[in-house]
């Protein structure tokens, strides 16, 4: 990782404001391991077995943001999911159960941030962390850019579901990189954005740090947005340092 | 060929036709032999009393008058005459058929014995020569002409026939409608059960053998349903524990040094994800909750498609700029990843196609790889089914990625056919409803 020299660097520097992340799981070891990796990349942990626990942890100190399982036992995960957000407006990411639409549909609905289905994926947890993250501190500087809806030229973007309809209402299909691709460019919209600062954004991709992996990811996005003829451009490619996001985005 | 007498309607007008006809023949011959021996019977008696009237008459005149009156006397099948000499031969061709006559003259006439009656027929069976004996031994030689028999109507006798099996013909039908209704119903609740437990009993109402049908149907009904909830429940939840441990190995994972075994370790848990993802996404079965909206199809088959060619697979796709159907984006993108997931397992070279044709879109999915033997192309969509090819041990999976890709792609309304290519490789090919107005849509507007 370069370091937090951008102005639009997303993620918190370790060390520097490290961002206190309460940790909601029935299983001991679960907490465990999840801490020590949270910590491994300069979070404070704090753990909680369950509802009571989680209410206690919330009380004592501020939090920056809960990973809440749903599938909790006696106490339901979606009910506390709904209990945070009734107090107050702190991020929360959900563990669903495996390939549980209805489960990530509610969760959504009743207000959580994210969704992540559990067995996660480590490095999956953390780029949800860092853009919850982001998204919430661009929220307390700039109160409406915590919007779920990102909206172009007719265009979309649902942040909870994490989903683009087009100006026809059609639901167009984004890879993850995609997905986080174009989230970076509409909240930097009208920018020049370098491949670097592009990169940042989807840092949690497999693929390296080859300028030529964020030039595919681009073309790919472009030829969803571009896709019928008459469109009208979108992405421009700015020769030599990257690319811009030439429409207005406005927040919903 | 076609079922003779298929339905209860058709068996029970059958068997009511059946016996109306063989009643009828029955008794119209009893009916007409019976009325042929009163008929003949009366004739006999008839011909007794004017034989013995004229006799009488011709007894009692003067001789010259005799033959005269006997002449006067005839009319009709008697021609009579008198003569002193018998003119009667006994026998001859149908002599028989005028025995009961000679027995009928003598119980009538008291002065007349079976000796005095001679009766023969000349060479006509139709035509009989009677010869009485007067008292003075004279002779009445009467001609006798067989009456022929009174004619019944035949076409009288088809036509109520036929009438009457008409009537019988409407009648067991309505009667057979009504008797055969209650299994109609029940045949009809049946065909609507499905095996879980929200779906409605069958109502319990008609004659009694319906009614413990429709019992048993229930009962077994129920059973079903307990089986199968209780199957589902086991293989759900031991599925949803695995989801704990799984999470710890990955979390371990992050902390293992040796990034090649990492690797290979974190593909073994995919592996297993993937494979807990389809048992549970196949047990909820049809059970989906994700509405119908429109989605680019053209956009989720890129996203399929790319990821793909990031693993360095050579996959392409072929397609319109975009393309909207109206489908479930969770389930319709779960089945067309199974199908090219299949298609990169078993070949080199894959290449998707997206054809819109008339009301539908045709998404062709083409591999380079062995193909599936023909008699296998249907077993493969059952759950758990594998191909018993050795090669295809090695490849994972639980076998439920076609089964569930068809099923998914089945409530949005669509069909998936698999086919050899002629030049080797599979074809699998996914036809989706498009254009129009949604089904969804006129049901929302309709409401």
């Amino acid at each position: 990782m370069t370091a937090g020299s951008h102005e639009i660097r997303p993620a918190p520097a370790p060390g520097t404001t490290e961002a206190h992340i309460l940790v909601v799981d029935d299983d001991a070891q679960i907490r465990q391991l999840a801490a020590k990796l949270l910590r491994g990349h300069g979070y404070r942990v704090s753990l909680a077995r369950d509802g009571r626990e989680m209410r206690e942890a919330l009380q004592t100190a501020h939090m920056d943001l809960v990973i809440l399982d749903i599938m909790l036992p006696g106490g339901n995960g979606l009910d506390l999911c709904r209990e945070i957000r009734a107090g107050s407006s702190i991020p929360v990411i959900m563990l669903t159960a495996l390939g549980s639409d209805t489960d990530r549909i509610v969760g959504l609905e009743i207000g959580a941030d994210d969704y992540l289905p559990k067995p996660f994926n480590p490095r999956e947890l953390l780029a949800r962390i860092n853009a919850v993250l982001r998204r919430a501190r661009g929220s307390a500087a700039n109160p409406q850019s915590n919007a779920i809806h990102l909206v172009f030229e007719g265009w979309s973007l649902d942040t909870r579901r994490r989903e683009l309809t087009n100006p026809s209402g059609a639901v167009v299909d984004l890879s993850t990189g995609e997905y986080d691709l174009l989230l970076t460019f509409l909240e930097y919209p009208q920018r020049v954005l370098t491949r670097d600062q592009l990169m940042d954004g989807a840092k949690h991709r497999t693929a390296t740090g080859f300028d030529r992996a964020i030039d595919i990811q681009v073309s790919r996005l472009r030829k969803k947005l571009e896709g019928d003829p008459g469109a009208p451009e979108m992405i421009k490619t700015i020769r030599g340092t990257g690319y811009m996001f030439v429409p207005a985005v406005s927040r919903a | 060929m076609i079922r003779f007498a298929d339905t209860l309607v058709a068996r029970v007008l059958l068997v009511s036709l059946l016996g109306i006809t063989i009643f009828h023949v029955l008794s119209l011959w009893t009916y007409e032999h019976t009325l042929d021996r009163e008929l003949a019977q009366a004739q006999d008696d008839q011909l007794a009393e004017r034989l013995i009237s004229i006799k009488r008459s011709v007894a009692a005149a003067a001789e010259p008058q005799r033959e005269a009156l006997a002449h006067h006397l005839s009319g009709g099948p008697i021609q009579a005459h008198w003569s002193r000499s018998r003119g009667a031969a006994p026998g001859g061709p149908g002599a028989a058929r005028w025995t009961g006559l000679i027995s009928l003259l003598v119980s009538r006439s008291q002065d007349l014995t079976a000796k005095d009656i001679i009766v023969g027929t000349g060479g006509d069976a139709h035509v009989a020569l009677v010869s009485v004996r007067l008292p003075d031994d004279s002779w009445l030689n009467v001609n006798l002409f067989a009456a022929g028999k009174a004619e019944v109507s035949g076409h009288g006798h088809l036509l109520s026939t036929s009438l009457m099996a008409v009537g019988v013909a409407l009648i067991s039908m309505l009667m057979a409608t009504w008797l055969t209704r209650p299994l109609r119903r029940i045949a009809d609740a049946v065909s609507k059960l499905s095996i879980d437990e929200r779906s409605a009993a069958i109502p319990e109402r008609g004659p009694r053998e319906v009614r413990h049908l429709a019992a048993s149907f229930n009962a077994m009904h129920r059973r079903l349903v307990d089986l199968i909830l209780r199957r589902t429940r086991s293989l759900a939840a031991v599925s949803h524990d695995l989801r704990t441990p799984l999470t710890r190995l990955r979390l371990r994972l992050a902390d293992l040094d040796n990034s090649e075994l990492q690797r290979a370790l974190a593909s073994d848990i995919d592996e297993m994800e993937q494979m807990i993802e389809a048992t549970l996404s196949y047990l909820k079965g049809q059970e989906t909750t994700e509405p119908p909206r429109p989605i680019d199809l053209v956009s989720l088959l890129e996203t399929i498609v790319d990821d793909a060619r990031d693993e360095g697979r050579d996959a392409e796709l072929i397609a319109p700029p975009t393309l909207v159907i109206h489908a479930r984006l969770m389930g319709l993108k779960r089945a067309l990843s199974n199908l090219i997931g299949n298609a990169l397992r078993y070949g080199s070279q894959v290449r998707v196609r997206i054809e819109p044709g008339n009301g539908e879109v045709i998404v062709t999915i083409d591999d380079d790889g062995p193909g599936i033997p023909e008699r296998q192309l249907e077993t493969v969509f059952e759950p758990f089914v594998r191909l018993e090819d050795s090669r295809n041990a090695e490849t994972g999976g639980v076998g439920l990625g076609l089964t569930i890709a068809k099923s998914n792609i089945e409530i949005d309304g669509g069909s998936l056919l698999l086919r050899n290519r002629p030049g080797g490789g599979l074809s699998a090919i996914v036809r989706l409803p498009c254009g129009g107005v949604p089904p969804s849509r006129a049901k929302a507007s309709a409401s």
